[in-house]
């Protein structure tokens, strides 16, 4: 167990005191007090949201488009070119060309793992896993998602959750690495979400009471609560026993919480944008994130998909390796393209003329891209040596592309970017030093990101 | 300053005579070390820092003397203009320095420095003299009252005699913030409490412990009595802490108290009832004794076993997982002696399915993962750190580590069959297996790149010979009375169940630089383990018997930070399969879970929760921290509260669907016509384990007066029980 909750808080004061900097300088020696004084760095944005493309979309059929690669390579999709000077896009995303000069795409960022468990642990942590493994288990040992280690270093100080997941555990066989708090301990998990809300009836289970208790009568059994509490000294005595009273607070004054209940009521937004957004799981995730955003939620991820999927035009991730006789061409046609095509923009642009876009940072992208040599199966593989990450909104350029891949989409040809750097641009967007320090379960110090801030993207 | 420097100046003359030899390895590096330079964060990281790389903590001189002194500019050191080196711009914070000003130009670091890379840069290694002794006077102190500083002085024994006063060179590292030290040893309390400062010199270091009390009066009295020896050093410390043991625990607490920490699960209310009334002088030490052979001992003390064998599904498959569980928890009802357990486990081999203790080897695939999981579970060391570097807080050397490794290289398996349902998990395996002993195995020390040589972890000069048999070798080292590590990691671990902290905290981080609370009373417990045959129960018999377990969970002059000190009891979580089961018992509603029979205790799940969650009882434990098993570690367990776990007890289907049954306790209290009063009061002993208060009583009343639905007002006095502090820690 850990070294217990007194501890823990008597920590967490401390972490206060030098100015929310975290663990950093709780146990080094006073040489490195300095340091931990060094006040935090303002925050650039007031949220991320993180659009997971689970299954890896394929960067030269979509951002990255290779007109003059020879056929071995370039699809069947042709360019067309965007708002933005220079960039081109997929045929399949029109509607995308319109906000392209709302966006940053790095068109060189590349790792080495190739298994989706492994490099979605990599992109969803920012942090390289300790092998390429398939079946890679998640463990204490592993790093946190991002949004739980924003919660640990700048947690909101509204009463509602930091960091908000949905609407799928990401999994591939077995359950993806990096979607909860890891090491940092269970207080700074994601509020995770498993409801689909494009399902009539969405609701959050947690705001949600049982059948036949309703708020006032879940008020009166705090009441009485509070009355067996004063039976015993416990609540004087114990820092845990306050610790846990806490939480019962906190949870009730999240079901009264109008804004953030208003939040997840979805079916209050008006038909007609949920049917811009999309009917789709995808599409009413992306509206439910604007949603969160605008109740004041930190970190959102929104995961495309809970599996890599590839194979169907109904469901499923980005995976198109052409398995079992299928094609990938006509399937990221008809299923992964509309659906991009269709909430990509309005999700931005709703971001936009709601004032929101400039202090919220929209990340979208995958583990991987798709190899640019077509397969055997006129579908492609996966594709880690170089692939397009987008970025939009908040404390980035518009219109930018940082850095190219050689003619045929294979490689970096200038400025190589790491998962590592995009988790130190967007730590340090959000206010956290890139370097900041964190503690393993075996009370090691460890940096929240060794990846260096892309300077070049940042407006 | 001036005072500061000019004391610099008189060290450094005398250390360092004649002037011009500056020690490479005695002077230089442990400057860098003093200014933070080779720490983890900074250039002693992996990579280092900016092209700037030192080995961890001055660990390998010769690298860190090849680094210094190349570098593809050249401008790190400059013989011909030593104040041009960018080494001594850079920690002057002349040039840009991410961190910061290391030291002053006019420092005696600086001059230090300075000199030697005037002098020809010249390394020492193997030629210096060597560091032979590091004390610290005071090594134990209580300081009493705010504001109270110790000196502390640090004498550096050399092998040629020299012995210096060092306090001025040495890092000083206190192991919580609890502790400031000055660069020259001067430690300054932040608070009260107790902590550990590590100093460090070249290649030794030595914990210090330091106390910071209140300036309160002496108050001891006798009024407590010390029933055996464990009373008697925690008193002693007490005393010299200026703090009163709290009384001892009521009967209520003490049945539920060690109801929960022997089986498991509150008691029920006849049996709290009852032991309230027995009035027998020593029903305490008879009802311990009841609770030993009772079943549910040996289920819930398996329990803890199985968490630090990784006993799960993907690895031993579904009938491996219940069989290695069911002999763990046998070897716990058998009252296996701990060090034949750890025997049997460790020179464990043959057929999977036959042999249950095999399962710990086919758990573990690897020699590093065999070597680290057993030093960690029966030695109580946390080895990960040596396997990259020498370990920076223990004697263990990246040697050491791989040596120990190399034991369990010999380990191979025949794998009979393996129907895994997916094909790409190489970690998955279904079917029958036999771990057998290949003499051929080996295990690659990276730092030599060569084969390790299997040897034991601090016997120095035992060689395992390859023609023997490394495991039984190992095995009968562990299970040996005169090992000098297994009782006390045992000790440490049992006394952390009972008490909720170990001696040593972590539980299993038992190492020089991580000192016992109480060191005479882990050396006395862990004699007292040898002498009894390593017997389990007889270590429970013995703490539980004393004053310190039973004492109340209030100190009228104890702050929480005396909590290390035993002072009083400390209130903590219950583990989810006590409160799961508990919380079935209480309600009187049975557990809804696919994997376990209707009625039964969570406890006996044999593995962890599955992967995909199914059921809502399987989520329930999972926030309330039931570990997925993959590690070898009791801090895989998480116990601290959660916003999620009070959405569980508020609104979650568990808690609510028990409540509402209706034929569970409180249906049956109903149908049984029993008054408002009577159902009050058995809700109340079934879930705290005593009558409600008086003012209990009078709000109860209230609330059923005002009611509409009298059921449903029932129920939510029965939720308010079960979610009462009173009910969800144990105190």
């Amino acid at each position: 167990m850990k070294s217990g909750f007194l501890n823990q808080a008597l920590a967490r004061r401390h972490a206060i005191k030098v100015g929310g900097l975290g663990l950093l300088g709780l146990t080094l020696p006073k040489i490195l007090a300095a340091e931990a004084a060094k006040p935090a760095k303002t925050a650039r944005i007031k949220s991320v949201v993180f659009l997971f493309q689970w299954g890896g979309p394929s960067h030269i059929d979509m951002f990255d488009m290779k007109p003059d690669a020879p056929s071995t390579h370039r699809g069947p999709h042709k360019p067309i070119a965007s708002n933005a000077d220079g960039i081109q896009v997929s045929e399949h995303l029109p509607r995308v060309a319109k906000v392209m000069n709302k966006v940053t795409l790095i068109r060189s960022v590349h790792h080495t793992m190739k298994n989706h468990n492994s490099a979605g642990y990599y992109a969803l942590t920012g942090h390289a896993p300790p092998s390429d493994d398939q079946r890679l288990r998640d463990g204490l040992e592993l790093f946190p998602a991002y949004g739980s280690m924003v919660d640990r270093l700048v947690p909101s100080r509204n009463g509602t959750p930091t960091s908000v997941a949905y609407p799928h555990v990401v999994r591939d066989g077995s359950v993806t690495p990096g979607q909860h708090a890891s090491f940092l301990g269970k207080a700074h998990d994601p509020l995770l979400v498993t409801q689909d809300p494009n399902v009539p009836g969405f609701a959050l289970p947690e705001l949600s009471l049982p059948a036949g208790i309703s708020y006032e009568r879940m008020t009166a059994r705090r009441e009485l609560q509070k009355l067996v509490d004063a039976q015993s000294r416990l609540m004087s005595t114990s820092p845990l026993a306050r610790g846990i009273d806490d939480y019962y607070e906190k949870a009730v004054a999240m079901l009264q919480n109008e804004k953030w209940r208003n939040a997840f009521d979805i079916a209050k937004e008006p038909e007609k944008a949920r049917e811009a957004y999309g009917r789709t799981t995808y599409g009413q995730s992306c509206l439910l994130a604007r949603r969160l955003v605008e109740a004041g939620t930190k970190f959102v991820t929104v995961y495309f998909s809970d599996t890599i999927g590839g194979q169907r035009t109904e469901s499923g991730g980005w995976d198109t390796h052409g398995f079992n006789n299928t094609r990938m061409f006509p399937i990221v046609e008809q299923y992964h393209l509309p659906i991009t095509n269709q909430t990509l923009p309005v999700f931005l642009n709703d971001l936009e003329s709601r004032g929101l876009l400039d202090t919220t940072l929209v990340v979208w992208m995958g583990e991987f891209g798709r190899t640019p040599k077509i397969n055997s199966n006129i579908s492609r593989d996966h594709w880690p040596q170089c692939y397009t990450v987008m970025l939009a909104g908040g404390g980035v350029k518009n219109g930018y592309v940082h850095g190219a891949s050689d003619s045929r989409g294979e490689y970096p040809a200038d400025k190589p970017v790491r998962p590592d750097d995009i988790a130190a641009t967007v730590y340090h967007l959000l206010g956290i030093p890139p370097h900041s320090e964190v503690r393993d379960v075996n009370n090691r110090p460890l940096s929240v990101t060794s990846g260096k801030v892309i300077e070049e993207i940042l407006a | 300053m001036s005072w500061r420097w000019h004391m610099a100046v008189l060290f450094a003359f005398a250390f360092t005579a004649p002037a011009a030899e500056i020690s490479f390895r005695n002077d230089v590096l442990p400057i860098l070390s003093k200014a933070g330079c080779n720490l983890g964060s900074c250039h002693g990281a992996a990579n280092g820092k900016n092209g700037f790389n030192l080995s961890l903590r001055e660990e390998n001189p010769a690298a860190d003397h090849l680094a210094l002194t190349t570098d593809i500019s050249g401008r790190r050191v400059n013989r011909a203009a030593p104040d041009q080196s960018l080494l001594l711009l850079k920690a002057t914070a002349l040039v840009p320095h991410e961190g910061q000003e290391r030291f002053k130009i006019d420092s005696r670091e600086y001059r230090v420095l300075r000199d030697w890379i005037a002098g020809g840069l010249k390394d020492d290694t193997g030629k210096a003299t060597k560091l032979t002794r590091l004390a610290v006077t005071p090594n134990e102190k209580i300081l009493v009252g705010k504001g109270e500083a110790v000196r502390l002085k640090v004498e550096a024994t050399f092998a040629n005699g020299d012995r210096r006063d060092v306090s001025d060179l040495v890092v000083y590292e206190p192991v919580t913030t609890l502790v400031n030290v000055s660069a020259d040893g001067v430690a300054r309390a932040n608070g009260d409490g107790e902590t550990v400062v590590l100093v460090r010199f070249i290649d030794r270091q030595t914990p210090v412990r330091l106390a910071f009390i209140p300036d309160r009066a002496r108050v001891w009295s006798q009024r407590e009595k010390p029933l055996n020896y464990i009373d008697r050093h925690v008193f002693d410390k007490l005393q010299r802490l200026r703090l009163q043991p709290a009384v001892k625990c009521s009967d209520e607490a003490f049945i539920r108290r060690v109801s929960l920490d022997l089986l498991g699960i509150v008691p029920m209310p006849e049996e709290a009832r009852a032991f309230a009334a027995d009035t027998a002088p020593d029903k305490r030490s008879k009802l311990v004794e009841r609770l030993l052979v009772r079943p549910e001992f040996a289920d819930y003390w398996a329990l803890k076993w199985a968490d630090l064998f990784k006993v799960e599904r993907r690895a031993l498959d579904e009938r491996g997982l219940k069989f290695f569980h069911g002999w763990l928890r046998e070897s716990v009802a058998q009252n296996l002696p701990l060090n034949e357990f750890a025997r049997e486990l460790l020179a464990s081999r043959g057929s999977t399915y036959t042999n249950a203790p095999s399962n710990f080897y086919r758990a573990h695939r690897t020699p590093v993962l065999r070597a680290e999981a057993a030093a960690q579970v029966f030695l109580g060391l946390r080895l990960q750190c040596a396997q990259c570097h020498n370990h920076p807080y223990d004697r263990w050397s990246q040697d050491d580590y791989h040596n120990w490794a190399a034991v369990f290289a010999q380990v191979d398996y025949k794998i009979i069959e393996n129907k895994r349902t997916d094909k790409n998990d190489q970690q998955e395996f279904v079917g029958e297996q036999i771990v057998l002993i290949n003499n051929k195995g080996e295990h690659l020390n990276p730092r030599i790149r060569s084969a390790a040589t299997p040897r034991l972890l601090g016997v120095a000069e035992e060689k395992i010979g390859l023609t023997g048999d490394s495991l039984r070798a190992a095995a009968d080292w562990v299970a040996d009375p005169a090992n000098p590590l297994f009782a006390r990691a045992q000790v440490n671990r049992i006394w952390f169940h009972l008490m909720g902290r170990g001696l040593v905290d972590p539980v299993d981080d038992l190492r020089p630089t991580n000192p016992p609370s109480h060191p005479e009373l882990l050396d006395e417990l862990a004699a007292d383990l040898v002498k009894s045959r390593f017997d389990l129960r007889h270590l429970i018999r013995r703490i539980t018997a004393s004053h310190t377990y039973q004492s109340g969970a209030e100190s009228s002059l104890a702050s929480a930070s005396d909590a290390v000190h035993y002072a009083y009891c400390l209130p903590r979580s219950l583990a989810a399969e006590q409160l799961l089961d508990s919380l079935s018992r209480v309600i009187g509603a049975p557990i809804e879970m696919s994997e376990l029979p209707l009625g039964q205790r969570v406890v006996k799940l044999a593995g962890p929760v599955s992967d995909r969650k199914k059921d809502d009882a399987e989520k329930f434990l999972t926030v309330f921290g039931k570990p997925p098993r993959l590690m070898n570690s009791e801090c895989e367990r998480l116990s601290d509260p959660t916003l999620g776990q009070s959405f569980q007890m508020m609104s979650g289907p568990v808690v609510a669907s028990m409540i509402m049954q209706s034929d569970n306790r409180l249906g049956r209290l109903l149908a049984a016509n029993k008054s408002n009063a009577e159902i009050v009061e058995e809700l109340s002993w079934a879930a705290l384990g005593h009558a409600p208060t008086a003012a209990g009583r009078a709000g109860f009343a209230r609330h059923l007066a005002a009611a509409k639905d009298r059921r449903a007002a029932l129920e939510d006095i029965l939720w308010a029980l079960v979610n009462a502090k009173e009910f969800v820690l144990r105190n």
